[in-house]
């Protein structure tokens, strides 16, 4: 047994694997580690009494707590004004996801399954909006959700009626939809890569044992494409969740403030960029609780298929 | 207190805390106990038409010497909002004096104020509002002017040769002069704001819930209720004033949702809402966002006959930061030339403080329709409006904590 494992690893092969992960590490440790410092030596820093910009403290003995405690009590404490855009963030998110799957689920399934020599093109559609900015997108609907704009245009189906809705004033329902639009050719790619690795023999098999379509689907497609889902989910609504430009493009309003516009708003208040920090890592607490979750369930999955 | 003793205090704290299971009140308590802020109180220079200030010239960034020209081929770094300086007088001035021209945006001064302190960006020219220029000055990230460069500076009016703000003109030079009122469509508010008791109160009129807009801009916005509410003192640092703001900001924020935004002279000429805090610059440029089929006479700007409303002036500064300080005295000097400030303000629709634009004539010049007649600034309305001024650093503080519960949505 020793003999055959030694046969298989090559000369060296302890240290080759470490080696090659070493840049990889490095590279993490830079354009993570070191800016997540910069964040939390911002975060505990001080603010130059003039200007009222950040003023950071790299040593943690010398951490002043403040900033994260003015947070924290507008969080939890008696004048939590800060909690209503965090709960806002996580309902606009999980409604977003949910929609962007409702819709990516049946688009990567077609075309994984169905799309037969067009599968190529599909892809390429699926991909085409990546090509444009997200900004643009954005300010295209813009235009189109104007008071006097195509929407409402055609909503009066050609002024039969008399449609005046302000769809860019605070709505909370443009803000879902916006993200949805903008996050859901995120969704369709790992979507896709899950469907057309599921082995086709076991749904035929499915079939041939007398499940019918809708069996065949709870019972065997949806628990083979479960990860895909997960990772879907996770790509989509982890950058959801520091968004703030669809709210600043499709609202404008603060009564749809979300994380992100708490960021955006702090970063740029003299003598609030601390707070900026203190959202950053609730957001990367917040994100690293599914990440976990994600990668407890892949494993157990891995363990299952060994 | 010694660093030593902040540390044990520290861990005397922590323990406790943790003893306490850090639920999240005894979060909240250790977190307030571990906070030892102790940012260093610099007197601060707080100048106002009542206490003007001379600024010292910077011993770090001395003046350039006169009688040079810009150099070929180099670049000027331009900060500025975005629509606020016209795009034919900046190509002029390349094709001019073969300077490349780079133009950068903000959205608020705040925005702004941190960007150039950082000191990395190199712009040679901004353009901040005088509640700025104390900071700027103090922290050492202006160049003082070379008057010899500035030839047109007696186009200016009088009252700008020697500002309260600036006395001797040693940094900044006036750019643009501009009240904050009222705009609306008459298509889309039927009510008369301008006769209304008390204009301001359209804004709380929840007949216009979710059809109107702030600027975002935090102390243009706040100073708004005070005004509504009879208070003079825009810049107050009584902390009932401020309880004021807040509860009326807050019932504004609830009953009307309103945008918050410095676009208004685009959104609103395209039907996005039709009533909105606005400054008189964007209200005079508003006829030319107008879709075609919309008469330009839709268009309305109140600001208080009396001139007692808010009044400002915006500033064109030289940074320490520039590559290219001669470049900027000459683009500084371009744009005090009447024609050039003509063009200017053709297109910016921010009136220049020069003698040539007679505030009489300026709808009979064309610069702007006749019902928006209103948002011309005189002279005088300097004297009885209420200008913007740089707060103490603790009521700078409170106001912009009461800003940010606002923009967080509630």
């Amino acid at each position: 047994m020793a003999d055959a494992e030694s046969r298989r690893t090559p000369p060296g092969g302890r240290r080759i694997w470490p080696l090659l992960a070493l840049p990889g590490t490095i590279w993490i440790a830079v354009l993570f580690i070191a800016p997540l410092y910069v964040v939390v030596a911002i975060l505990f820093g001080g603010v130059d009494p003039i200007l009222r910009q950040p003023v950071p403290v790299w040593n943690p003995l010398d951490w002043d707590f403040t900033q994260l405690a003015y947070v924290w009590d507008h969080i939890v404490g008696p004048q939590p004004f800060f909690r209503p855009a965090l709960v806002r963030t996580v309902v606009y998110v999980s409604v977003a996801s949910l929609l962007c799957l409702v819709i990516a689920y049946p688009v990567a399934y077609f075309t994984a399954r169905f799309a037969g020599r067009w599968k190529g093109v599909l892809l390429a559609a699926l991909i085409a909006p990546f090509w444009i900015s997200y900004m643009m997108r954005m300010l295209a609907w813009v235009n189109l959700l104007q008071t006097d704009g195509l929407v409402n245009k055609a909503l009066s189906a050609g002024g039969l009626f008399d449609v005046h809705v302000a769809w860019l004033q605070g709505h909370a329902s443009t803000v879902i939809l916006g993200l949805a639009y903008g996050y859901v050719p995120y969704m369709i790619l790992p979507l896709y890569a899950g469907l057309d690795r599921a082995p086709a023999a076991m749904l035929e098999a499915a079939r041939d044992l007398g499940a019918s379509r809708f069996e065949t689907f709870r019972r065997v497609t949806w628990p083979l494409t479960r990860t895909a889902v997960v990772v879907s989910l996770l790509v989509t609504s982890l950058p959801m969740l520091g968004d703030y430009f669809t709210v600043d493009l499709l609202s404008g309003s603060p009564s749809n403030s979300m994380i992100g516009n708490l960021i955006n708003n702090s970063v740029l208040t003299p003598g609030q960029t601390g707070q900026a920090g203190a959202f950053v890592l609730i957001i990367l607490i917040v994100s690293v609780i599914p990440m976990s979750l994600y990668v407890k369930s892949t494993r157990s999955g891995t363990d299952i298929a060994t | 207190m010694p660093a030593f003793g902040r540390r044990a205090g520290r861990r005397t704290v922590m323990k406790g805390a943790l003893a306490a299971g850090l639920s999240a009140p005894a979060l909240s308590a250790f977190l307030t106990a571990c906070g030892t802020k102790e940012t260093s109180s610099t007197a601060v220079k707080i100048p106002s038409p009542t206490s003007p200030v001379t600024w010292p010239l910077s011993e770090a960034n001395p003046a350039i010497a006169a009688g040079q020209t810009p150099k070929a081929g180099t670049t000027l770094r331009i900060y500025n909002y975005a629509d606020y300086l016209s795009p034919r007088v900046m190509k002029d001035f390349e094709a001019k004096y073969d300077v490349d021209i780079r133009l950068s945006t903000f959205n608020d001064a705040d925005e702004a104020l941190t960007k150039v302190a950082s000191k990395e960006l190199k712009f040679d020219l901004y353009f901040p509002s005088y509640d700025s220029l104390g900071k700027l000055v103090q922290a050492d990230l202006l160049r003082p002017l070379t008057r010899d460069y500035l030839t047109n500076y007696d186009n200016l009016w009088a009252s700008f040769h020697d500002p309260w703000y600036d006395r001797g003109a040693r940094y900044s030079v006036p750019y643009t002069i501009y009240s904050t009122g009222i705009g609306w469509r008459t298509d889309m508010v039927p009510t008369d704001v301008a006769a209304m008791d008390n204009p301001y109160d359209v804004l709380w009129d929840t007949a216009y819930a979710g059809k109107n807009a702030i600027l975002d801009d935090w102390h243009t916005a706040m100073s708004m209720v005070l005004l509504r509410n009879g208070i003079q003192d825009i810049n107050s640092t009584s902390s009932k004033d401020l309880d004021l703001i807040r509860t009326q900001l807050l019932d504004l924020r609830k009953t009307m949702r309103p945008k918050v935004t410095i676009s208004m002279y685009t959104e609103m000429p395209a039907g996005q809402y039709g009533l909105s805090q606005m400054w008189s610059g964007d209200a005079i440029n508003t006829p030319y966002y107008l879709p075609k089929g919309v008469s330009p006479d839709v268009m309305r700007y109140w600001f208080p006959p009396s001139g007692r409303g808010e009044i400002d002036n915006d500033l064109v500064v030289v940074l320490a930061q520039g590559q290219n300080p001669v470049a900027a005295h000459f683009f500084m000097n371009e744009i005090l030339d009447n024609k050039i400030a003509g063009q200017n303000f053709g297109f910016t629709g921010y009136q220049p403080p020069l003698k040539k634009f007679t505030p009489d004539t300026l709808v009979a010049d064309g610069y702007m329709p006749e019902n928006l007649a209103t948002a011309v600034v005189r002279e005088s309305d300097f004297k009885d409006g209420y200008p913007l001024l740089q707060l103490p650093p603790e009521t700078d503080t409170a106001w912009h904590q009461v800003w940010q519960e606002f923009k967080a949505g509630g």
